[in-house]
């Protein structure tokens, strides 16, 4: 799951669990579900990485991104 | 200067007055009115026209009056009221230039309009370049210009209005068009140039803010006569690559001649189609441009807009904190509740001793406190008991109990048979 994903899952399950009519079994899913999904989400933004490249076109069209030349 | 035309290069020999023996004479560029100038070898005794039988043809006359005169004026510039603007059917414009006492025939070239940002007005006080000449189908002097420039950049303010116009009558400016930006673009195609303090700018924010994000330069010439052609091209490119989910068209500040590009209503358009959110980022912050107008969001610089784009860590790192605590609150919420109708529920169930409510109710309150440092099942299992009627339904409302049923409580550790003694009340509590 990308991160976007799960953070919109998060704010799904916190929204359920604020409801007022959810059973005790869906809550004791949800909120396992949601701490999964807090752990992945932490995880991701630990790997996050900012990375600059350039669109190249090939003669047939197709197309390419490159490391820049600094 | 004392720079030097030769003889206009009529095609056609015959045409010359002077070409009767010898070289050509030599002209001076002067602001004083052109000399004659007599050559060694000029016989006057021979010139054309110096008797009736040696008369020159009207073509000649206005053809060498044109020699001479463009011979004579280095191209400058003239300022002046337009008056009589006409656009012609053949792409020409032809208007006059006057002041109180003179005027003078304009002309501008289809092919040198290019870099005029529009047509002037009657009334338009302007500058025009150009040079002077004869128009010898009416044996007029002629002034053909090939930059405009009006008072207060009129001709700028005129051509911005007549492309806003345009666009706004095709609905590109509406506000119903503008697309939310995505929440978390993974791929942005930046349209600048390749060595710009845009891009440097851009690329800066997205790395201190730590940003998980994919730059794809698209590089363009985003000022110059290339720049329009150049930024169609990139955006085009960006199309059919179709792999950004968000696209930035950046230029950083300067004169406002040279973010003209960012005007042209073909880049405007071609800004427009984008098959993804689009944000323009042109100039400082006091320069709107019609591909501002156009973008999904405008941004007040090439930063700003890097910023609009992306999320940083740390506010992502938050997010998430906000989440944790909503979570663990509704569920220490829901456990309140849960305890407040176990105890309920415990004056009527048979089979389970005051001791033992008693000692779940405590843990399940033990375990409330601790919700966030662990996992919620683990925990809540620990203290809660699951009531289930005999198909092992969940019973979680007062109605589900019926007088003298039989249902299964489960803990942590096991099943205890249970029965309803009597049928209960729901309570206050949710």
């Amino acid at each position: 799951m990308t991160f976007e994903q799960r953070l919109t899952r998060l704010e799904k399950i916190a929204a359920e669990l604020e409801s007022d009519d959810v059973e005790l079994a869906r809550a004791l899913a949800l909120f396992e579900e949601g701490i999964e999904n807090l752990r992945g989400a932490a995880e991701e933004l630990a790997k996050a990485d900012a990375r600059v490249q350039r669109l190249v076109e090939r003669a047939n069209g197709t197309f390419d991104t490159v490391e820049p030349r600094e | 200067m004392t720079g030097r035309r030769g003889p206009r290069d009529s095609g056609n020999a015959d045409l010359d007055l002077f070409d009767s023996g010898g070289p050509a004479p030599k002209r001076r560029v002067a602001s004083s009115p052109p000399p004659p100038p007599p050559d060694e070898d000029f016989d006057p005794s021979s010139y054309p026209g110096e008797t009736a039988q040696t008369a020159v043809t009207v073509s000649i006359l206005t053809q060498t009056a044109r020699d001479v005169i463009e011979g004579a004026f280095i191209p400058l510039w003239v300022r002046g009221e337009v008056s009589d603007f006409k656009s012609h059917r053949n792409g020409h414009w032809y208007f006059s230039l006057r002041d109180r006492t003179a005027q003078i025939k304009c002309v501008v070239w289809n092919r040198d309009q290019r870099m005029i940002p529009a047509p002037p007005d009657d009334g338009m006080q302007v500058a025009a370049f150009g040079r002077l000449t004869v128009y010898p189908a009416r044996g007029e002097i002629q002034f053909a210009a090939t930059k405009l420039e009006a008072e207060g950049d009129g001709l700028r303010r005129k051509a911005l209005e007549v492309t806003r116009a345009r666009l706004e009558k095709d609905g590109l400016l509406s506000l119903d068009r503008k697309r939310p930006l995505p929440r978390f673009p993974r791929v942005i195609a930046v349209i600048t140039s390749p060595d710009g303090a845009a891009l440097h700018d851009i690329v800066a924010v997205v790395r201190r803010r730590g940003c998980d994000v994919r730059l794809v330069i698209v590089p363009a010439a985003v000022q110059g006569e290339s720049a329009p052609g150049e930024l169609r091209a990139a955006l085009d490119r960006v199309e059919r690559w179709g792999g950004a989910d968000l696209v930035i068209i950046a230029r950083g500040g300067g004169a406002r001649e040279d973010l003209w590009a960012f005007n042209n209503e073909r880049v405007a358009r071609a800004l427009a189609a984008c098959s993804v959110p689009t944000i323009s980022a042109v100039g400082h912050e006091v320069d709107i441009s019609i591909c501002d107008l156009v973008a999904d969001y405008r941004a007040p610089t090439p930063s700003a807009a890097a910023e609009a784009a992306t999320r940083s860590a740390s506010e992502l790192r938050n997010e998430l904190r906000k989440l944790s605590m909503r979570m663990s609150g509704a569920t220490r919420a829901f456990v309140r509740a849960t305890d407040n109708r176990l105890r309920h529920l415990a004056r009527d169930v048979a089979d389970s001793s005051a001791d033992q409510i008693a000692r779940r109710q405590t843990r399940l309150r033990a375990i409330a406190g601790r919700l966030h440092a662990l996992s919620p099942l683990a925990t809540l299992s620990r203290g809660y008991a699951v009531a289930r009627d005999t198909t092992g339904a969940t019973l979680s409302s007062t109605a589900a109990f019926r007088e003298e049923m039989l249902f299964d409580l489960i803990v942590r550790d096991g099943v205890v048979p249970a029965q309803v003694r009597r049928p209960s009340e729901p309570t206050d509590t949710p």
